[in-house]
């Protein structure tokens, strides 16, 4: 990096393939293509802080060197605005030739799962248009999202949560270097919060050691505390309650203030219904009934349907679903 | 069929006290009469002058009724152009009633259709009629402000009638409505009596060719008189909809041929509790006719389907007025929609926080959605208790810690 990112995330990011720990198989396969100088069109699948976008990066490191950005483009389908804005970024920047010996420049199309699947087929013909010059690293947590004419053109490789005990080195080894203090039970709180997801930890790990020089097992739940959306439990009490109208505007306040899309928050109200801490009065039948309900809304959304109006309708069921369960208890 | 009577016949007010309006003026005009009356006249005639269709002539006949006087009634050009009518005329003013007969109204519509520039000598025949009337003699005008009519307007009592309002126009259509056995919507009378600017006898004559003959009256019957929706105002067709009598009422707002049905559904987004409050089953069943719209208006733009577009149409409207349980009427003060209100006054606000995302998800490889949801909710951990580490990591970012304490807030 050519400045040292503060963030530990970006700071203990592993630079080359070398560095890579604990995915041994993944990167020796990545090591040949660097050793032949020809890598296949890649898929990296597989769950969130699990070391696909490191892996994609210290590759291009490896296979160019100190060139390795001139000859590397980094997307994101989740920011670049629909397939079109994507292809013609494909197109300008497969035009030049590129620099050093390695025939061809790479291109990490990140979070490729979050394409329709009419955008994957035009990157397909993208890909196919540019393979001469241009190789592909998609990015996604699930395979299954990526159409199989892609899947098929790629070489597939499946990335795996670090072991338990590989985590809690690494957290420790970070720690060590920041001189900051970490107790065991601290990294065992880090490691069953996080779901196996690094950066998470890692994450945690640094907000915990700035609440406090020391990090114990409690500073660890602090953190968690504040970083859990409250919000999104006292809207779905208020909408139970029958509070309609003050669930409504609470709602619209912490999409907006926060720039969240509906979908961000039917996943947090999914997560919340699911658990312990939200204390509801409900039947686990009734439960069943709101879950359902999210559902059915998150595929109108994923759908295209406009978030405002179809969270509103959720709200108003929700509202309706606890009145009727207040009415029979 | 029998032949048509003019409802603006029909329903001319018996009595002044029901002709609409005005009241002013009707205060004068009774003075005026009443001083005929007693038999000392301040002035001999009365010269009614204002817009037309305000109740100028509806006054005098109502007078002779109520005075049980005999109404002689002609155009004022016509008494210049037509002997025969003159003499008439002339014969009626002159002669005294006799004891136990009736008394007499003479009426003289339009007296500024006489031309006074081209033709001196009919307003000459009007002043000599004035002057040898033994009975109280009525004008009217639109405009009596010409100055050749100077020496007409010294013989008259000046009574103005004003423009119409839009209220007083209501009553009266509905009063027709009732008394011809007419169901007719609210929206339907206010389109009409805001068309007619202030115009009764236009107002009733509409009402007549859209409303005759029939048991029910709908907005979309109202194409007829060429109705087009100059934008007609969201706040009426939102409680056309949230409050119609039956859910297939609510379909008249379909009627205006401009309808934004996409603001409708934001407008409906944002109303719809205001109005079926505090029924959660109005609420819960309205928004989800709502929300059904929503969808089908998704897959109608994505598929380009057109023809979709009826059930969207058909679900804001049948769909939501179809809510269950809904409340009693009640007027309730509608809102603008605010996520536009939010959206149009944050923009700014939203594109300079999308800037710093994006310079945090460059620099982190993330998509700024990532970095919102999973990153910022720790940035904001170190940013409350730990502001050197803040310091130094806004400096490797290269993000200034103002435009950083942006998205915060």
């Amino acid at each position: 990096m050519l400045m040292g990112i503060e963030l530990w995330t970006e700071k203990y990011r592993p630079r080359t393939l070398d560095e890579i720990v604990n995915q041994e198989e993944i990167v020796s396969r990545l090591k040949e293509f660097v050793k032949e100088k020809n890598v296949p069109h890649l898929l990296f699948v597989g769950p969130p802080g699990t070391g696909k976008t490191t892996a994609a990066l210290c590759l291009a490191h490896d296979l160019y060197g100190e060139h390795w950005r001139d000859n590397t483009l980094e997307l994101n389908a989740s920011d670049e605005r629909g397939i079109d804005v994507i292809r013609t970024r494909i197109k300008d920047y497969a035009r030049t030739i590129p620099l050093g010996e390695v025939p061809f420049k790479l291109i990490i199309l990140d979070e490729a799962d979050n394409m329709t699947s009419d955008a994957q087929q035009a990157l397909r013909r993208t890909m196919e248009l540019f393979s001469r010059s241009t190789r592909f690293i998609l990015i996604a947590n699930y395979a299954s999202k990526i159409i199989e004419p892609i899947q098929s053109r790629c070489a597939v490789f499946r990335f795996q949560p670090l072991p338990k005990e590989a985590a809690k080195d690494r957290l420790r080894y970070i720690a060590q270097n920041e001189g900051v203090k970490v107790t065991e039970e601290a990294l065992e709180a880090i490691w069953v919060e996080s779901e196996g997801d690094l950066r998470k930890a890692i994450n945690i790990l640094q907000a915990a050691a700035a609440l406090r020089k020391e990090v114990t097992e409690e500073v660890v739940y602090e953190v968690l505390g504040k970083i859990s959306p409250k919000e999104v439990r006292e809207i779905i009490k208020l909408a139970i309650a029958g509070k309609f109208l003050e669930a409504r505007d609470r709602l619209r306040s912490y999409m907006y203030s926060y720039g969240l899309s509906g979908v961000d928050v039917l996943k947090m109200m999914h997560k919340e219904l699911l658990s312990s801490k939200l204390d509801l009065n409900i039947d686990e039948y009734t439960r069943a009934e709101l879950l359902d309900l999210i559902g059915e809304i998150n595929f109108r959304l994923v759908e295209g349907s406009d978030d405002e109006i179809q969270l509103n309708a959720l709200l108003a069921k929700f509202a309706l679903i606890g009145s009727k369960s207040r009415r029979t208890a | 069929m029998s032949a048509r009577i003019p409802w603006v016949e029909k329903y001319r007010p018996k009595r002044i006290a029901d002709v609409a309006g005005n009241d002013k003026a009707k205060k004068a005009f009774i003075a005026w009469l009443n001083s005929w009356v007693r038999g000392r006249p301040s002035k001999k005639a009365a010269l009614l002058y204002g817009p037309p269709g305000t109740g100028k002539t509806s006054i005098a006949h109502a007078a002779a009724i109520e005075y049980n006087l005999d109404l002689v009634e002609a155009n004022a050009s016509d008494v210049r152009t037509s002997q025969a009518l003159r003499t008439k005329i002339f014969r009626a003013a002159s002669e005294q009633s006799l004891f136990g007969k009736r008394g007499r109204l003479i009426l003289l519509d339009e007296i500024d259709g006489i031309s006074p520039r081209e033709d001196r000598g009919g307003l000459e025949v009007v002043k000599e009629l004035i002057n040898i009337s033994r009975h109280p003699v009525v004008l009217t005008a639109n405009n009596p402000w010409d100055p050749r009519l100077r020496s007409l307007r010294e013989l008259c009592e000046m009574i103005e009638f004003r423009k119409l309002g839009k209220r007083d126009i209501t009553r009266v259509l509905k009063n027709i409505c009732e008394k011809e056995g007419i169901e007719c919507p609210y929206e339907v009378l206010d389109y009409i009596a805001r068309r007619a600017k202030g115009d009764l006898r236009a107002a009733i004559n509409d009402l007549q060719s859209i409303a005759e003959g029939k048991t029910r009256v709908t907005l979309h019957d109202l194409e007829i008189l060429g109705y087009r929706a100059e934008q007609a105002d969201m706040f009426t067709i939102v409680r056309y909809i949230l409050t119609a009598r039956t859910p297939l009422q609510a379909r008249g707002v379909l009627s205006y041929p401009s309808l934004d049905y996409e603001m409708l559904i934001q407008w409906l987004n944002e109303n719809i509790p205001y109005q079926y409050s505090p029924s959660l089953v109005a609420i819960a069943d309205a928004y989800d006719a709502l929300s059904r719209a929503d969808v089908f208006l998704g897959r109608m733009k994505r598929r380009q389907q057109w023809s979709l577009l009826t059930y969207v149409l058909d679900l804001i409207t049948v769909g939501v007025a179809s809510a269950r349980e809904k409340p009693p009427f009640k007027f309730v003060k509608y809102s603008f929609p605010q996520k536009l209100r939010i959206l149009a006054a944050t923009k700014y606000k939203r594109e300079a926080a999308q800037r710093v995302l994006k310079q945090i998800a460059k620099n982190t490889h993330m998509s700024t959605r990532k970095v919102r949801l999973e990153l910022l909710p720790f940035l904001k951990i170190i940013n409350e208790s730990n502001p050197e580490m803040m310091r130094k990591i806004l400096k490797s970012l290269d993000i200034s810690k103002k435009s950083f304490e942006a998205i915060l807030s």
